[in-house]
C-alpha cells in the first residue's frame, strides 16, 4: 500500500524554478505568483515526489509521512 | 518619467560604485530605457522577481537573436570573432527557452542538487585548507590570487575529470574565458582563443566518455549526446559554461565577500564567534550585499507593458540583481552587511525558471570557505592592516 505523504513548498524560499513541476506535474503546479504548490500529494509515486524535492535548488520542498509525521525530505 | 541619471553604465565611477548609480535609477525611473546601449534597465526587487518568473515573456536566446552589436564596443576588425562568440555562447543550455531548455536541464540537474553538492564537501574543504595553509606559511595573502582564483578551477577540474597534468592548461583556458565579462575593446581575440582551446581540449574526452562513462560532469553531458538531447558542440560549450560560470562567480563572491567583511568589522567579529553556525548567513548576506553576477539580460518575446512603459518584441532587457538586492522596500538597512533574521531574499544568482543550476554548488563552496576562514586566517589577518590590504576590484559586469 502506497505511503500517504504530506508535501509542502515553503513560499519564503521558493524562487519558481519549476523543476518540481517538470518532474511531477500532477503533484506540483505553479500558482499565480509563479511559485510551486503541492496541489495533489497523491498524484505521483513517493519516488517521483522525493526526486522532485531533491531537485529543488533552494530546498524549498518538505515531504513527510502523513500518518507518522516522519520527515522524509530533506 | 525622465531621469537626470546618465546612460553611460561603463564609466569607472559606475563600475566602482554600481549601487549608487542603479539605486538612483531605482528611485527615479525603475523601468528605464538606456539610449546609449538600447536596453531596458530594471532595478526594483518586485519588478526583477516578476520578470524572472514570467519566462515566457522574456527569451534567453539572447546571443542567437539579438541583432545589435556587442557592448561595450569592440574593435571593428573583430566583428567576425564576435560572430564566433555568438554561436558558441548561443548554443549553451542557458541560452535556450522552454521546452528545449527543460530537456537539456534535466540531463544535468541531478549533478547540481543540494544533496549532490553536499558530497563535495570533503574535497572542497581540503582544497580550501591547502590554499590557506600555503598562505599562512607565507605570512600574507592576496585573497584573489591565492584563494579565490585557484579554488574554483581545482574543484571544477575535478568535476570535469581532467587529468592532473592538464590542470594548468585548463586554468589558462578559464582565465581566457573570463573575458566574456570584461569591457576591453580588444577582448575578442583572447576570448575566442580560450573558446577554441576548450573545444579542442574537451572533444576527445567526450569521445572517451560516451563509450566509457565515469561519474564526472563531462560523462553526464556525453550521456545527453548519446540520448540525442545534445549535439557535440552543445556538450563542449556547456562544459565551457561550467568552467566559466563556476570560476568567475566564485572569484567574485569570495573576493567581494571578504572585502565586505573588511568594510564591516563589527560583522566580522560576530562571524568569528561562531563560523560554523554563521557560515550560511555569511554566504547569503554576501550574495545579497554584493552579488557575483550583477545583471542578467533577456530579449522581450512579445510587446508588453511595465509600469506604463511599452517594451517591444526583441527589445533588450537587463535586470539588475545588484540593485534589487539593495531595495529598501524589501531589505532594512540594505546598504550595510547585517544579520537579517528571516527576511525574504532575492535569489542572488538568478531567480525564477532559469535559476543558475550551480547555485547550491557556489553557495556551498563559499560556505565551506567561510567556515575555515576565521580560524585558518587568524594569524594572517592580524598582520593585514588597512594599508596592506589588496582589495579585489568590484565586479563590473
Amino acid at each position: 500500500m502506497a505511503r500517504k505523504l504530506r508535501v509542502r513548498v515553503d513560499h519564503a524560499t521558493c524562487v519558481g524554478n519549476a523543476m518540481c513541476e517538470a518532474i511531477a506535474p500532477k503533484v506540483f503546479r505553479l500558482n499565480e505568483n509563479r511559485q510551486s504548490e503541492a496541489v495533489d500529494p497523491d498524484g505521483d509515486t513517493v519516488e517521483k515526489i522525493l526526486e522532485a524535492a531533491e531537485s529543488c535548488p533552494v530546498s524549498a520542498i518538505f515531504v513527510e509521512d502523513a500518518e507518522t509525521g516522519e520527515q522524509l525530505f530533506p | 518619467m525622465v531621469t537626470a541619471v546618465h546612460d553611460d553604465m561603463f564609466t569607472p565611477n559606475v563600475i566602482a560604485d554600481p549601487y549608487g548609480y542603479y539605486g538612483r535609477l531605482r528611485d527615479e525611473d525603475p523601468v528605464h530605457w538606456n539610449d546609449n546601449y538600447a536596453l531596458w534597465v530594471i532595478t526594483r526587487h518586485d519588478d526583477v522577481t516578476w520578470l524572472t518568473r514570467h519566462h515566457e515573456l522574456f527569451s534567453s536566446a539572447v546571443f542567437k537573436n539579438d541583432p545589435r552589436p556587442a557592448y561595450p564596443d569592440i574593435d571593428e576588425s573583430d566583428l567576425g570573432l564576435y560572430e564566433y562568440v555568438r554561436h558558441y555562447q548561443g548554443d549553451q543550455f542557458i541560452q535556450h527557452d522552454r521546452p528545449v531548455h527543460l530537456d537539456m536541464r534535466r540531463i544535468m540537474h541531478g549533478y547540481f542538487t543540494p544533496k549532490a553538492m553536499e558530497s563535495w564537501r570533503p574535497f572542497v574543504v581540503s582544497a580550501v585548507k591547502e590554499l590557506l595553509d600555503a598562505a599562512e606559511e607565507k605570512g600574507s595573502m592576496d585573497v584573489m590570487r591565492d584563494l579565490a582564483t585557484p579554488l574554483p578551477v581545482l574543484v571544477i577540474a575535478q568535476m570535469m575529470g581532467v587529468p592532473a597534468q592538464d590542470r594548468p592548461y585548463v586554468r589558462e583556458l578559464a582565465e581566457k574565458l573570463l573575458y566574456i565579462g570584461r569591457g576591453e575593446y580588444d577582448r575578442m581575440p583572447i576570448l575566442t582563443d580560450g573558446m577554441k582551446g576548450m573545444l579542442e581540449y574537451v572533444s576527445p574526452l567526450v569521445d572517451e566518455r560516451i563509450v566509457k562513462p565515469g561519474d564526472d560532469f563531462i560523462s553526464v553531458l556525453a550521456g545527453g549526446e548519446k540520448k540525442g538531447v545534445f549535439t557535440r558542440h552543445q556538450v563542449l560549450v556547456n562544459t565551457s559554461l561550467l568552467l566559466l560560470a563556476g570560476h568567475e562567480t566564485t572569484i567574485n563572491l569570495l573576493c567581494n565577500g571578504t572585502l565586505a567583511f573588511m568594510q564591516h568589522r563589527d560583522q566580522w567579529e560576530l562571524f568569528k564567534e561562531d563560523p560554523a553556525g554563521r557560515a550560511k548567513w555569511a554566504t547569503e548576506e554576501c550574495l545579497r550585499y554584493d552579488a557575483p553576477v550583477k545583471s542578467i539580460q533577456r530579449l522581450a518575446s512579445q510587446d508588453l507593458e511595465m509600469r506604463d512603459k511599452v517594451m517591444h518584441k526583441e527589445d533588450r532587457i537587463r535586470w539588475f540583481i545588484s540593485s534589487a538586492n539593495r531595495d529598501p522596500n524589501v531589505f532594512a538597512d540594505p546598504d550595510r552587511l547585517t544579520s537579517r533574521g528571516s527576511q525574504t531574499r532575492t535569489s542572488p544568482l538568478a531567480t525564477g525558471f532559469t535559476i543558475a543550476s550551480g547555485r547550491p554548488w557556489r553557495a556551498s563552496r563559499a560556505r565551506k570557505c567561510s567556515r575555515l576562514w576565521p580560524s585558518a586566517s587568524r594569524d594572517c589577518r592580524s598582520r593585514l592592516k588597512s594599508s596592506n590590504i589588496n582589495p579585489a576590484s568590484p565586479s563590473g559586469r
